[in-house]
């Protein structure tokens, strides 16, 4: 890692209607670093992983994003609009990866066909090119996700949960993948809920609870304390809540 | 809690329903007409003893009309309410109802000899009685005695406007007649939008063709069309017609395809504005008689 | 027998107008019908419908029954109903469906109130009722004009399209087309309807934008079939219609949407994609 950070947050503060699903958030997120954002349900992760991606405005505060355009980030939400029904391929489908270089008009033609197949391939759906995504398993169909993900080549790459109601060979292959993006100097943050994974295979964690709880090395930072002390402060919306004051709530630290 | 609300809501509602409507006294007598046509034939024989209220205005289509609630606030005003009857005013009795009316309803055409049609294999009645001077005659009768009925005091006035009207009328048979004399019998065709003057072709002796039926509401088929393209070039028709109340493409479409002139606009269901070429009922045949006379004559 | 289906067109002038006019919608308007059902808009279509009919009465009253004016009223009633819909349905509480139901209620109200202030009694809907049997030159040319644009436009956004249909949100995480495709593919479906009304009217023109392309959703699959059927099920029914009106003595535009549902139907029972008749016949399953 070259410690230029590829996000910079300052202060930032996310929400909707006033309240804050997530506030005061300052720190960096290295270029090239795989982390993880853990918590409780309600901790704000899918909050901030869309404030990255800027289909959320922050209430106050800041993102800085190293002058990545936000079209250049890979992203894969937790809730999934997919119309299934839909008559679409899953070649169809994981060829739209490939939307940064082809746009709206140029096709899939012989220069651009191998890297498709390649990486339908790495995500061992190549006997499923000419199925249609509503006849697939949960698991196949978060395969070609990750197929498409890995097309777009981003910079990048934001997962929300993507391990949910997953088969376990089908999380192992997913997690070979995200490892090998990491030794590809890519940047990776994965909102998850598994703790055991996280400390099997993230070496940096985000421990959200609305608030930064903990921040740094996985095996320092996820401890049974700073992980209680996560499941106090997660909260519903304060209907009465008061202007917030605080600059920066009290949080545990450790920089690599 | 909501259904004690609706409850009084409905209350209310029906309070409203039962306020009785008011009617107002004026000098002059009110009466309504349904459509244009008739309603000038009111104002002819009742002249400055009527003031008479029009639905279904100039240019206006007297088959389709939807009344206002002007409409209703008028009608509950009136003491007579005249229609045509003979099937043209199917949205009459809804008017009628939710006006209150409670004046006398004379229909004009009373003592008419209806002519009957064959349409899709069902007999209709044709209601476009006014279309024969002769009719118009037993129109100002009827409309003469019914105001003599409402107002005795005026029988004088009505009886000398009726009697100038009907003079007005014979004059103009006279002329309908010698025009449609001129034209050459094999010439003697009317081809419009729709089947609105069988009494004037049986009365004067002209054949009338119409792609659609006697309604304006109906819709025309291929068959139809087809049929008057035939006839028209197989027989040298050399004029179609317009009228002021239908759509005049499909008769654009027929004239463009078979060469025949549009032979200018015949009133059929309804006047023109006041200031138009056919403002008043014998002015309307003055209008048609001259429209058909320059394109069929020569 | 062959001479049958031809005659009626060698003979009229009309009815081989009737038939170009048929023809271009054909192509023009199942293609936007399938994509309005696989996104679940099939109800759009009839609602967008009544939102420019207003637009089309006020033109009409401003200049007579001038197709510029009315064809023009028309489509901005429609855009601007599409747009204000979209507008708010992006920026409050309300969905789409609310907010357009919302909109062309209104636009509807307005035109109806505007027409008989005026006190002009001629039936609007009759009025604005094309028939597809007097299509004069500027008829034609305008349902060809938007035949033609609307083809080309649906060719070139037809990648983000499908993408919106089914994964929008991927679409606007990758790309700035996402709310330009939206909205011009409602400027399509106005456009389609404005052609359409024309010919066959109002209340018939969204049954040959829908009918054929719910029709064809039982033999074909993948976007391309969809568009395929549709296009020759809308054509097919246009020229049975026209020949039904032509030897059954029938009004044309009720006689060609007719056909389109009696298409729909027989394909609902034999249709190779889930028609009735073959869910009834169990067949043995395949090996993989």
């Amino acid at each position: 890692m070259n410690g230029r950070p590829a996000i910079k947050f300052n202060d930032l503060t996310l929400g909707y209607d006033r309240h804050p699903a997530v506030h005061h958030v300052t720190g960096e997120v290295e270029e090239g670093e795989l982390l993880a954002l853990v918590g409780p349900n309600g901790a704000g992760k899918s909050t901030l992983l869309k404030g990255i991606m800027g289909e959320l405005s922050p209430l106050d505060g800041s993102i800085d994003l190293d002058g990545l355009d936000r079209h250049e980030i890979a992203y894969l939400p937790q809730q999934i609009d997919i119309d299934r029904s839909f008559p679409v391929t899953v070649f169809d489908c994981v060829s739209m990866g490939l939307w940064r270089e082809i746009g709206i008009w140029r096709g899939i033609d012989v220069r651009r066909k191998p890297a498709v197949t390649g990486a339908l391939s790495a995500l061992g759906l190549l006997d499923f090119v000419d199925r249609v995504i509503g006849s697939l398993s949960g698991g196949q169909f978060q395969r070609v996700l990750f197929a498409r993900l890995l097309l777009q080549d981003a910079r990048l790459i934001l997962l929300d949960e993507p391990f949910r109601a997953v088969d376990t060979k089908t999380i192992a292959d997913l997690i070979v993948l995200i490892e090998r993006w990491h030794k590809e100097g890519r940047t990776v943050i994965a909102a998850l809920h598994d703790i055991e994974q996280v400390r099997a295979h993230f070496p940096k964690t985000l421990l959200l609870a609305r608030e930064v709880v903990a921040w740094g090395p996985t095996r320092t930072m996820l401890t049974p304390e700073n992980l209680a002390r996560a499941g106090q402060l997660s909260a519903a919306f304060d209907a009465e809540a008061e202007i917030c004051e605080r600059a920066t709530p009290p949080q545990e630290r450790e920089s690599v | 809690m909501t259904r004690r609300l609706l409850l009084a809501l409905g209350l209310i509602l029906a309070a409203l329903l039962a306020v009785p409507q008011g009617a107002s006294a004026d000098d002059k007598m009110k009466v309504a007409a349904s459509f244009s046509i008739l309603g000038d034939m009111v104002k002819q024989v009742g002249g400055d003893r009527v003031d008479v209220v029009t639905f279904v205005g100039p240019n206006g289509d007297a088959h389709v009309y939807e009344p206002t609630p002007a409409d209703a606030k008028a009608l509950s005003e009136s003491k007579i309410l005249f229609i045509n009857g003979l099937g043209l005013e199917g949205w009459m009795t809804r008017l009628e109802n939710s006006s209150g009316f409670k004046g006398k309803v004379v229909t004009a055409s009373t003592g008419v000899n209806p002519r009957k049609m064959v349409e899709d294999e069902k007999t209709i009645t044709d209601p476009h009685a006014w279309q024969s001077l002769a009719n118009g005659k037993i129109y100002a009768a009827n409309i003469r005695d019914a105001l003599i009925a409402a107002d005795p005091a005026g029988k004088a006035t009505y009886e000398a406007n009726a009697k100038k009207f009907i003079d007005g009328m014979t004059a103009m048979e006279a002329n309908v007649k010698a025009a449609v004399a001129k034209m050459p019998p094999e010439r003697r065709k009317i081809i419009t939008t729709h089947d609105a003057f069988g009494y004037f072709c049986s009365a004067y002796g002209m054949e009338f063709i119409a792609p659609e039926g006697v309604s304006t509401e109906s819709e025309a088929s291929a068959q139809d069309v087809a049929k008057i393209i035939t006839q028209i070039k197989k027989e040298h028709i050399p004029a179609v017609f317009l009228e002021n109340v239908t759509d005049s493409r499909l008769l654009d479409q027929i004239a463009s395809e078979t060469g025949a002139k549009i032979g200018g606009t015949l009133y059929s269901d309804a006047l023109s504005a006041p200031d138009g070429p056919a403002g008043n009922y014998l002015d309307m045949f003055r209008n048609n008689i001259d429209m058909l006379s320059t394109a069929l004559s020569s | 027998m062959i001479h049958y289906l031809i005659d009626p067109f060698m003979d009229f002038v009309f009815m081989r107008r009737a038939l170009v006019g048929c023809l271009a919608l054909s192509l023009s308007a199942p293609p936007i019908g399938v994509f309005l059902m696989l996104r679940r808009m099939s109800l759009m279509g009839d609602a967008m419908s009544h939102a420019i009919l207003p637009g089309a009465a006020i033109g009409y009253l401003l200049a007579g029954l001038s197709l510029f004016a009315m064809s023009l009223g028309g489509f901005a009633a429609g855009i601007a109903v599409a747009l204000l819909a979209g507008l708010v349905a992006r920026s409050t509480v309300l969905r789409e469906d609310a907010s357009l139901a919302a909109f062309y209620l209104c636009s509807l109200a307005l035109g109806v109130l505007i027409v008989s202030v005026r006190g002009n009694s001629i039936d609007l809907l009759h009025v604005l009722f094309g028939t597809v049997l007097a299509l004069d030159d500027h008829a034609i040319l305008l349902i060809g004009a938007i035949a033609t644009v609307s083809t080309a436009a649906l060719a070139i956004i037809y990648r983000p399209l499908v993408l919106e249909c089914f994964d929008p949100q991927f679409l606007r995480s990758v790309s700035r087309w996402s709310s330009p495709t939206h909205f011009i593919f409602l400027v399509l479906v106005v456009m389609n309807l404005i052609g359409g009304f024309q010919a066959l009217g109002t209340l018939m023109v969204v049954g040959i934008m829908l009918l054929p392309a719910i029709t064809a959703r039982f033999w074909a699959q993948d976007i391309s079939g969809l568009v395929v059927v549709s296009v020759l099920a809308a054509f097919v029914a246009s020229l049975i219609g026209l020949l039904l009106s032509y030897y059954a003595n029938v009004p044309t535009s009720p006689a060609i949407i007719l056909m389109a549902g009696v298409f729909y139907l027989l394909s609902m029972l034999v249709g190779w994609q889930g028609g009735l008749l073959w869910q009834l016949m169990p067949r043995k399953h395949l090996e993989a």
